[in-house]
């Protein structure tokens, strides 16, 4: 028995199925975080805003390393890249490449960014101290803390701020959220970009996926890639998936109440879904009416995530709208 | 012992440190995205200036007990000596305050 590659998926649009396909394998282990991965895999054609944040995303990969373009084409800096064919099955491939960079026959891949730091600060002031003044200066190149009203007991902590997004494996493929946090409690939200289009036909994948992240983050793992793995066709395995999940307490773990917008919280948004497994014509409910940030500021970080994945794609959609446009995001950055 | 040693160095001499971890690589994982902020943004310690001005004015204090006895026997010399010490002390506290070292915010 081999050990799986261990690979981390940046989607692209439309490409939901597939890498649905692709989790399924056995021979391949999608990690959650880039740190633990060895192969970056591309897949589908990546929005030209999310460009950047891939380019950080492959630098983030510890050697050795090496990246797929599944039905997409490679940046121009990628050199040696692997490239799939959109009806190839990748599996094969990234099986030879893993084997090759353990040997240190392939070569790892180098950044893709310059080896800059994010804020330079060095020789910056007038003593090169890296900013200015004491209180308030930004040695490192960076803003120090500074206080903000606190939503629990007025107590004053410091805040910190961030872009979560858009390849982050807890949210929606796609969807970049600029947070404010005190602690793990959310004190602010914006929508940066707005989650992919799981593309044509692709609803009930995007659906078992959706019920997949919702029950990592519930720490159900083993459920979780089962409902990932499940044929969404085979009227069986499903019914046994749902049954399983409604034993395994899924539902009672979710917090009562948490989330609600147009009458239904984030339990009762994610029976329905757990409920609709394996019905392609199932509709989410109607539009809810309203915005996805409001729901957030006062959550701590794994009820905010369970909010957000407790909406389907097309309700999402139209809970988050764009809010961030991308010259301001890029100035806010300084990247 | 020997055999530790000498296997540690190879260990270390094996080990890949031919890739040295780059700035992009050292930032953290946020799928993509990007910190606005350090990350010591949430552990700044706002007292550290004032606590350095307040250590240097609790020396002083102990200098002045002894300086206390001095004085009865010295009179108004030991007197200017001490304004004169107060003095340099006191350019530090203004010096804090012009570059706002005493505002919280």
């Amino acid at each position: 028995m081999r050990a799986p590659i261990p690979v981390f998926v940046a989607t692209g649009r439309g490409w939901l199925g597939p890498c649905r396909k692709l989790a399924a394998s056995a021979d391949i282990a999608v990690v959650a975080n880039i740190r633990q991965a060895a192969i970056l895999i591309v897949a589908g054609e990546p929005r030209d805003e999310d460009r950047d944040a891939l380019r950080r995303l492959h630098d983030q990969m510890p050697h050795p390393r090496a990246t797929a373009w599944w039905g997409t084409r490679p940046f121009a800096e990628a050199d040696s890249a692997l490239e799939v064919s959109a009806t190839d099955d990748p599996g094969p491939l990234l099986r030879r490449a893993f084997a090759a960079l353990l040997a240190r026959v392939r070569e790892s891949e180098p950044d893709w960014l310059p080896d800059d730091p994010p804020n330079p600060w060095r020789g910056e002031g007038d003593h090169g101290q890296g900013g200015k003044g004491m209180m308030g200066g930004t040695p490192y190149g960076r803003p120090m803390a500074m206080t903000a009203d606190d939503l629990r007991d007025g107590l004053a902590l410091d805040s910190f701020s961030f872009t979560v997004g858009p390849f982050y494996p807890s949210l929606p493929p796609g969807l970049a959220l600029e947070l404010v946090l005190q602690g793990d409690i959310i004190q602010s939200a914006r929508i940066v970009r707005p989650p992919l289009d799981p593309g044509k036909g692709a609803a009930d994948a995007c659906r078992s996926m959706i019920v997949g992240r919702m029950l990592h983050l519930l720490e159900l793992d083993a459920l979780a890639r089962r409902c990932e793995a499940v044929p969404v066709d085979d009227r069986d395995a499903v019914a046994a998936l749902r049954r399983r999940i409604g034993a395994s307490g899924a539902m009672r773990a979710i917090p009562d109440g948490l989330g609600r917008i147009a009458g239904a919280d984030a339990r009762t948004r994610f029976t329905r879904m757990v409920a609709a497994l394996g019905d392609a014509e199932a509709s989410s409910f109607a539009g809810p009416g309203g915005r996805l940030v409001d729901l957030l500021p006062g959550l701590e970080w794994s009820e905010a995530m369970l909010v957000i994945n407790s909406f389907s794609h097309r309700d999402l959609v139209a809970l988050a709208p764009r809010e961030v446009e991308p010259e301001e995001h890029r100035e806010g950055h300084g990247t | 012992m020997a055999l530790i040693f000498a296997l540690a160095l190879l260990g270390q001499l094996a080990s890949p440190s031919s890739w040295p971890t780059s700035w992009p690589q050292a930032m953290p994982f946020l799928g993509g995205g990007d910190q606005g902020a350090h990350a010591w943004q949430r552990y700044h310690i706002r007292y550290y200036s004032m606590t350095l001005l307040f250590i240097a004015f609790e020396m002083e204090m102990m200098f002045m007990y002894p300086w206390a006895v001095v004085f009865v026997a010295e009179g108004m010399k030991a007197m200017v000596e001490m304004g004169m010490f107060l003095a340099i002390l006191s350019v530090g506290i203004v010096y804090g305050w012009r570059e706002g070292v005493f505002r919280w915010q």
